[in-house]
């Protein structure tokens, strides 16, 4: 059975809702625009969406070191979500960089990152196959995982382990052998252009090497033959639990931390019958029933945290040194963008709390409404600060009482460092 | 932080205790005991073959040509294993029979899953049901939620609970709240409104970081350095467990990690620079142990979720595999060898085939250091080598 439709028009507690998850918050009067709206319309507009991206006062290229452009870039990332009229493409690129890892621990080049990136907003709403395709021939993928090592009669089994283990079907729906086999489909798949620390700027690109390629006869999850990288990729990202698992991160992402067999099961149904299209997929997740029923269940990441933040407030008047200075604090709360810790990426939920990453929550809380914190997250935001409304931060149209008698500044502060800020 | 602001800072806490759960008040009395064990992570997949090496067997140097630590670089132990030159920072502790190695440790039907391994060591379960990890048991058993505590940004599966989450503190230094002027009592009473759900679980999150912090930042000047800890991550985060075992905040346990030890092409010169971040930052801890009169009473207890392959990949490097060795430290350990060495010519798919089950070694410590029943909290009788003296 697939998700169920909800038909009843959107409250302003709806409106809200729907913007804190698909587009890290959102101002007063942008959720009052979407009351009496059915929720089809709503997702729907949510889902079209450019691949042109903003103009960026940041130049990477510039840097005179690969540490220096990674800063750059990721601060570039984090004002374009911060900015972009289409934040909902920015969240979906934050959750596919979350699936098909990489790190920038190992991916130092630019144009890796910069093409990475590109890919997982251009094939955000395409069907899942084509963004696996995609998004695993990307240099960046081949140079996280290895593959660019992987030659006919000497395989590197890194990409083709985390093919199936975290990109597709998962632990426990393939054999040691298909990791083997897969390996060996995947031979000959590199990328071309420099590599040197100093070539950081230089173009990567994907390339085909047919003479490390082994076009021998593989057995891989069930299916016979002289198979290459696409064949496999096809073939994993076509796996029945390939569904499961692009359901249950989309549940992770849009409905809940909590496991709901249940609810899962209904997406995983609504992703089968749209044959894998994204776009139809989330059109169904963001108009249904089970969506609009499951409310502060999400913990907030460090960048939904901040650019919530931000997005509420309506701030569009950041200067660059405060982004570079913000996009260092997600890495200090815990989620450094294009950097998780491991290749499976952040696992999220309450792992996103404890108790270094909730006093660091309210630090930056206070730097950025009260502007004189003396410390390490001194983000030298303005003086004045425009009061998001309740509404607009805790998705409730009534202020918290305690919070009555203070001034503008610290009713923000304190809101963002409630536990119902926290929540999407 | 000054007196005046740490006694409003306690009052805070005081203030916000009402409604926790009852474990809270029994942990006082039940969290005694002055020994401390510390797990250090290598997180990534450490390859045990090259850090404890058998440079007697031909097999060793034929399945490595290009990654094997040559003959005479290796820093002998025994006739037949050493250690890998980047631990000579160790090698002291190994003459004074404060270093022991286990070899061969694993589990049944291994896993070549990075997080599949490490959630098995972390839980201690290897058919992967349970959702707590054993340090989190061990919270439980004891009912105090800061009895264990990891340093590092986030709270690895090892120390989940059912009931709590323990800390993780990123750094000593930075754990204190510093409220501004005047939000002290709304903010008490915006924390203290009744919740449900997650925002319940973050109420509680919220206060018990109250109370831990306020307790750390009391004790923290019972410390003064007694060593020079190198310039690294890893060794920051030593030089804060050891702050806070000076600082007498009744920890039993205390967990960092260390990585990545993921090595699939180049291994040697990510793996050499690991390990000698890992000796030297050992070396200056317990150093600093001995300054504080606290050797006799920490253990640490090193893990990596799996080692690597026997055979060296085409990059140089080794891709996953199975059964690899862990070391002890510290003055109450029986120093040596613990266990076999694997035998390299009668392999499982590649890989060493493990011969003593990481729970028992879990077990010693469990029984034996931290006085507490191992079988309770790790389901099951587990023997292993007796590494505790």
């Amino acid at each position: 059975m697939p998700l169920t439709p909800r038909t009843t028009p959107l409250t302003a507690t709806d409106a809200a809702h729907l913007l804190r998850r698909t587009s890290f918050g959102a101002t007063e009067a942008q959720i009052r625009a979407l009351v009496g709206q059915t929720p089809q319309a709503a997702a729907a507009a949510l889902l079209v969406f450019p691949t042109t991206t903003l103009d960026t006062p940041f130049k990477p290229a510039e840097a005179v070191a690969p540490y220096a452009a990674i800063k750059l870039f990721q601060a570039a990332w984090l004002r374009e979500m911060v900015l972009t009229p289409y934040p909902l493409r920015e969240r979906l690129a934050l959750m596919w960089s979350n699936h098909f890892v990489i790190g920038t621990d190992k991916v130092k080049n630019l144009s890796a990152l910069d093409n990475y990136l590109s890919v997982l907003r251009g094939h955000a709403l395409s069907n899942f196959t084509d963004l696996a395709l995609a998004a695993v021939k990307t240099p960046a993928v081949m140079r996280y995982l290895d593959n660019d090592q992987n030659k006919k009669g000497k395989p590197n089994e890194n990409l083709g382990r985390e093919l199936l283990e975290l990109y597709t079907a998962g632990i426990g729906n393939y054999s040691e052998a298909d990791v083997k086999e897969g390996a060996r489909a995947l031979t000959g798949w590199t990328f071309e252009g420099k590599r040197g620390p100093k070539d950081f700027a230089d173009p990567q690109t994907f390339t085909f090497n047919a003479k490390q390629h082994d076009g021998g006869s593989k057995t891989y999850l069930g299916k016979t033959g002289n198979f290459g990288g696409d064949d496999i990729v096809r073939l994993a990202a076509g796996h029945p639990s390939t569904a499961e698992r692009v359901a249950f991160k989309l549940w992770r992402s849009f409905v809940s931390d909590a496991p709901d067999a249940a609810g899962q099961a209904k997406l995983t149904e609504t992703y089968r019958q749209s044959g894998g299209d994204l776009r139809q997929t989330l059109q169904a997740l963001l108009s249904s029933q089970e969506f609009y029923a499951s409310r502060s269940s999400i913990i907030r990441s460090p960048t939904e945290f901040v650019v919530g933040a931000l997005r509420s407030a309506g701030r569009t008047d950041i200067d660059e040194k405060t982004y570079l200075n913000l996009s260092g604090t997600l890495a200090r709360l815990g989620q450094d963008l294009l950097h998780p810790p491991t290749v499976k990426g952040w696992d999220g939920g309450r792992e996103w709390i404890n108790d270094s990453t909730l006093l660091l929550r309210m630090q930056v809380a206070a730097a950025m409404t009260l502007g004189n914190q003396k410390g390490k997250a001194q983000t030298k935001m303005a003086d004045t600060v425009p009061e998001p409304s309740a509404l607009a931060l805790l998705g409730s149209e009534k202020m918290p009482s305690a919070l009555a008698k203070l001034g503008s500044a610290q009713r923000t502060y304190l809101m963002l460092v409630s536990p119902e800020y926290q929540l999407i | 932080m000054n007196r005046r602001d740490f006694l409003k800072l306690s009052a805070l806490a005081v203030s916000v205790t009402s409604g926790m759960p009852g474990f809270l008040a029994r942990a006082a009395a039940t969290a005694g005991g002055d020994k401390t064990l510390v797990v250090i992570q290598l997180t990534g997949g450490n390859d045990g073959l090259n850090t404890l090496i058998p440079y007697s067997n031909g097999a060793y140097y034929a399945a490595r040509p290009n990654i094997a630590i040559g003959k005479k670089d290796v820093l002998n132990l025994t006739a037949d294993l050493g250690m890998h030159p980047s631990l000579r920072a160790l090698s002291k502790f190994w003459d004074a029979g404060q270093l022991g190695w286990l070899e061969n440790i694993g589990y049944p039907n291994p896993n070549r899953s990075h997080f599949a391994s490490m959630a098995i060591w972390h839980t201690a379960d290897p058919t992967q049901a349970a959702s707590d990890g054993w340090i989190g048991r061990i919270a439980e058993t004891i009912g105090d939620p800061f009895c264990a505590s990891n340093i590092g940004n986030a709270t690895p599966l090892a120390l989940q609970a059912k009931q709590f989450s323990l800390p993780s503190i990123s750094s000593v230094d930075s754990y204190q709240l510093k409220l501004p002027a005047g939000l002290h009592d709304p903010f008490t009473t915006l924390l203290n409104a009744p919740r449900q759900g997650e925002a319940e679980y973050l109420q509680a999150a919220t206060k018990q970081m109250l109370l831990n912090t306020a307790k750390v930042q009391k004790n923290l000047s019972k410390y003064r350095s007694g060593a020079v800890y190198p310039d690294s991550k890893f060794a920051a985060s030593l030089q804060d467990i050891a702050r806070l075992i000076a600082g007498g905040n009744g920890q039993r346990v205390l967990y960092t990690s260390l990585g990545s030890f993921d090595t699939h092409a180049g291994q040697r010169a990510e793996q050499d620079d690991l390990l000698r971040e890992l000796a030297e930052g050992l070396a200056a801890f317990q150093a600093d142990l001995d300054v504080q009169g606290l050797a006799d009473k920490v253990v640490v207890m090193g893990f990596s979720e799996f080692g690597r392959r026997v055979a060296e990949n085409a990059s140089a490097g080794t891709d996953h595999g199975q059964g690899s060795v862990m070391f002890v430290l510290g003055k109450s350990v029986k120093g040596g060898i613990h266990g076999d060495s694997p035998d390299l010519e009668n392999l499982a798919d590649g890989d060493i085939r493990y011969k003593q089950d990481f729970r028992g070694v879990y077990a010693n410590a469990l029984d034996t250091w931290l006085n507490l029943d191992s079988k309770e909290i790790l389901g099951g009788k587990f023997d292993g080598p007796k590494w505790l003296s």
